[in-house]
């Protein structure tokens, strides 16, 4: 498959653009087979710390995961991140959270081990308090858009983007900001 | 706060006041006092819009004083919408203001036999009640906008609308907010039909001369009120994720779920969800020059609410909150927040309650009276209830009613109040509540309060299925406790997390009534008012029958998950078992 790569350097105030593309899904490269922590401590980069206190809502195919280390990516998972909810519910969609039991028939099961690394696509969304953190991180690794996500995009980005667009394949866009 | 004032709207000659000492109900607030008195005073077999009912409105236990979060007011009565005992409570200005004037409660008694409408003064000088049929059909915006003519600026409006005149059984009562907007409803359960029944249209509470409630030992509760504003301001949900994006922060994450309830309750996921999440309705107020973050009350540190401003920047509606976003947005099929924004103002404005309103039309656009995602349908269906046409009435009436009109089989309602936004077959914890609580279906019933902490009923292990009905049992108990404190209940989450701030919340009471108070305190104080609640009801006629959901939530599986509710009965029948 025919895949053009873009690489943009925008202003910050732009940051918030991609928010709505965040919040329905991107694809992303990954390393595929391994596990949800390792996906994003040592492929996204992001702080192990950052992960246990504030990354404390996580999804994975719309299951609410509680343990990361036994949770395995897969080809075409879908990733979803968030911060802690307000409201009985967010406190029951909480990562092994004390109210765990109230959503115990969607909550992800847990797996038994890992299968072999393989690169690969993830879908992720964003939400909430991480879009502004967690953007910046996982745009300059590069996400995959299809043509219409990416002219819906360009839509709203800058000008100075527009000469970019394309008709056809596949775009990996990396941005800075 | 040591009176209380009764007012029999019936007596002969006209209204008359009544200001008594505490007696019996001395220590009480909020929904405390509201459940005991009804429970106590209210014949359960009364007709709810008849003489035998009382509209019972009491500030919380520490409202009026310098505490932060402490302005919630709880009105209660019997239920015309459910037939139970209800409490429905608001934040807005009028808690402080009633407490500061030392009034543990006002009961509205009786029933005037004439047609004429009334409105009450209460100031430092007395109670006045006073005839105004210039007033009738008025709704809740240009309602306040006259009485502020005549009693000005500094004083908090509790209003009808037009739906609690004409005694619709979805119908709220409004208290302004700091600008005076009649934004904060005490919307639950038809407790504005009842203030409609009793003729009353515009409660004005005036605190001038007065001040702040003083503690009995001021510099511990100062000191205790610190820390626990500490340990919101430092908690990510109380001290970021709700001032910056409200309650409606819940959309992207419940639709991610699968546990969102679509197109009245057919699905669990949304395709628009993202188009009217808080992350894009926060982003669109801050645009249009409105606000994100937005105190309902003086003295609210966590500020969940916002403004929210029509395409040309001017004030459309106060920020609509999760609830009232998911019930005229995804429970309808609509995605446009501009529409939902639209039908919020109108709720406000006829007086009405959002949850309920929404779920009606959801269930109207089953019947066929507007197809899912038909925003113009959707605002033609509650321009009829602001008329009061048939159809109107029909649709004020709520989505028992409607569904029962129009033949609708798929009908969300526990003791005819309509569910709110989650749905129980993807959280079927949560459906535990909804099938028992003493109030109808309703999600503040059992909130993420401390329960672990104060480990009401022992420890339980979440990740067992029964564990779900002890923490509802928890859950209910320690939410009716926090009622009575008219502490707001988004509190819950730094408390919950944070045993020091849930230590200084006890602090905080303990210190202004000058006594210690313990976690078991707080559950004894939760039993007893969800104990008098459920005799009330078994004596309305209520069983454990009632407590149940509707069959299709057994029958219907919910994408994605496929899942029914899975909950016996023999186990919801346990919740109340202590
Ligand atoms: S957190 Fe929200 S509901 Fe609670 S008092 Fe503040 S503005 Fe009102």
């Amino acid at each position: 498959m025919k895949l053009e790569t873009l690489k943009l350097h925008l202003n910050s105030d732009d940051l918030h653009l991609f928010f709505p593309l965040f919040q329905k899904g991107v694809t992303v490269p990954a390393i595929v087979g391994c596990t949800l922590k390792s996906l994003l401590v040592d492929q996204f980069a992001i702080p192990v710390d950052y992960v246990t206190d504030r990354i404390t809502t996580i999804f994975l195919d719309n299951r609410p995961v509680d343990d990361l280390d036994r949770t395995i990516i897969q080809e075409g998972s879908r990733v979803t991140l968030s911060a802690a909810m307000p409201g009985l519910v967010g406190a029951t969609m909480r990562r092994g959270g004390f109210y765990a039991a109230l959503r115990q028939g969607i909550s992800y099961a847990a797996d038994s081990e890992k299968t072999s690394d393989t690169s690969g696509t993830v879908r992720l969304k964003l939400f909430n308090l991480l879009l502004a953190e967690l953007a910046p991180t996982v745009l300059a690794r590069g996400l995959i858009l299809e043509r219409d996500e990416f002219n819906e995009l360009l839509r709203n980005l800058p000008p100075q983007t527009k000469h970019s667009q394309q008709d056809t394949g596949m775009i990996l866009l990396t941005a800075t900001f | 706060m040591d009176k209380i004032a009764r007012i029999d709207m019936g007596a002969a000659g006209g209204p008359k006041v009544t200001v008594a000492g505490l007696g019996d109900y001395a220590g009480l607030g909020g929904r405390a006092m509201t459940s005991l008195v009804v429970a106590a005073e209210v014949h359960p077999l009364a007709h709810p819009l008849g003489a035998e009912n009382k509209l019972v409105i009491s500030p919380g236990m520490l409202s009026g004083t310098v505490g932060s979060m402490t302005g919630r007011l709880s009105v209660g009565c019997k239920s015309p919408l459910t037939g139970t005992i209800k409490e429905s409570n608001a934040g807005g200005q009028a808690a402080q203001v009633l407490a500061r004037l030392g009034y543990a409660a006002v009961i509205l008694e009786g029933k005037p036999a004439g047609d004429d409408l009334y409105k009450i003064v209460i100031s430092k000088d007395g109670i006045k009640v006073i005839v105004d049929n210039s007033l009738k059909l008025m709704d809740n915006y240009p309602v306040v906008e006259k009485l502020r003519k005549e009693y000005g600026d500094k004083v908090a409006y509790m209003t009808i609308g037009s739906a609690g005149e004409r005694k619709m059984l979805a119908a709220s009562i409004a208290c302004t907010d700091p600008e005076l907007r009649p934004t904060r409803h005490c919307g639950r359960g038809g407790v504005g039909a009842v203030m409609g029944a009793k003729r009353v249209k515009a409660i004005i509470i005036d605190d001038a001369g007065v001040t702040m409630r003083p503690a009995k030992n001021p510099e511990a509760y100062r000191d205790a009120n610190r820390k626990f504003v500490e340990g919101l301001r430092k908690h990510p949900v109380t001290g970021e994720g709700l001032p910056a994006y409200g309650t409606n922060v819940l959309t992207n994450v419940l639709n991610e779920a699968g546990g969102y309830p679509t197109n009245n309750f057919k699905t669990g996921q949304f395709e628009g969800g993202s188009k009217i999440s808080g992350e894009a309705q926060a982003e669109l107020e801050i645009k249009r020059g409105g606000s994100a973050t937005h105190g309902c009350h003086r003295g609210c540190v966590i500020q969940c609410s916002g403004i929210y401003n029509d395409k040309d920047g001017k004030y459309l509606t106060k920020q609509p909150e999760y609830e009232t976003v998911w019930s005229h947005g995804g429970h309808c099929g609509i995605s446009n927040l501009d529409a939902i924004a639209q039908m919020d103002y109108m709720d406000d404005n006829f007086g009405v309650d959002t949850i309920e309103m929404g779920v009606t039309i959801g269930v109207a656009m089953d019947a066929g009276l507007a197809e899912f995602g038909d925003e113009a349908g959707a605002i033609r269906l509650l321009e009829e209830v602001g008329k009061g046409t048939p159809l109107g009435c029909v649709l004020g009436s709520g989505a028992g009613i409607t569904g029962k009109v129009f033949g609708v089989e798929r009908v969300p309602v526990v003791k005819n109040q309509a569910l709110p936004a989650y749905d129980p077959r993807a959280v079927q914890g949560i459906g535990v509540t909804y099938a028992t609580t003493t109030q109808g279906a309703d999600h503040t019933a059992g909130y993420a309060i401390a329960t672990n902490i104060l480990k009401v009923g022992g420890d339980v292990d979440p990740l067992k299925t029964e564990g779900q009905i002890e923490l509802s049992r928890n859950l209910q108990i320690a939410t009716a406790a926090i009622d009575s404190t008219g502490m707001c209940l988004f509190i819950a989450f730094a408390i919950l997390d944070q045993p020091e701030t849930f230590q200084a919340l006890l602090d905080m009471l303990g210190s202004f009534h000058g006594i210690t108070m313990t976690g078991d305190d707080v559950v004894a104080l939760g039993k007893k008012v969800l104990s008098a609640e459920r005799d009330f009801n078994t004596r309305a006629g209520f069983t454990k029958h009632d407590d149940r959901l509707p069959r299709f939530f057994y029958t219907e599986p919910v994408a994605p998950h496929n899942v029914t509710f899975m909950m016996k009965d023999e186990e919801l029948d346990e919740v109340f078992n202590w």
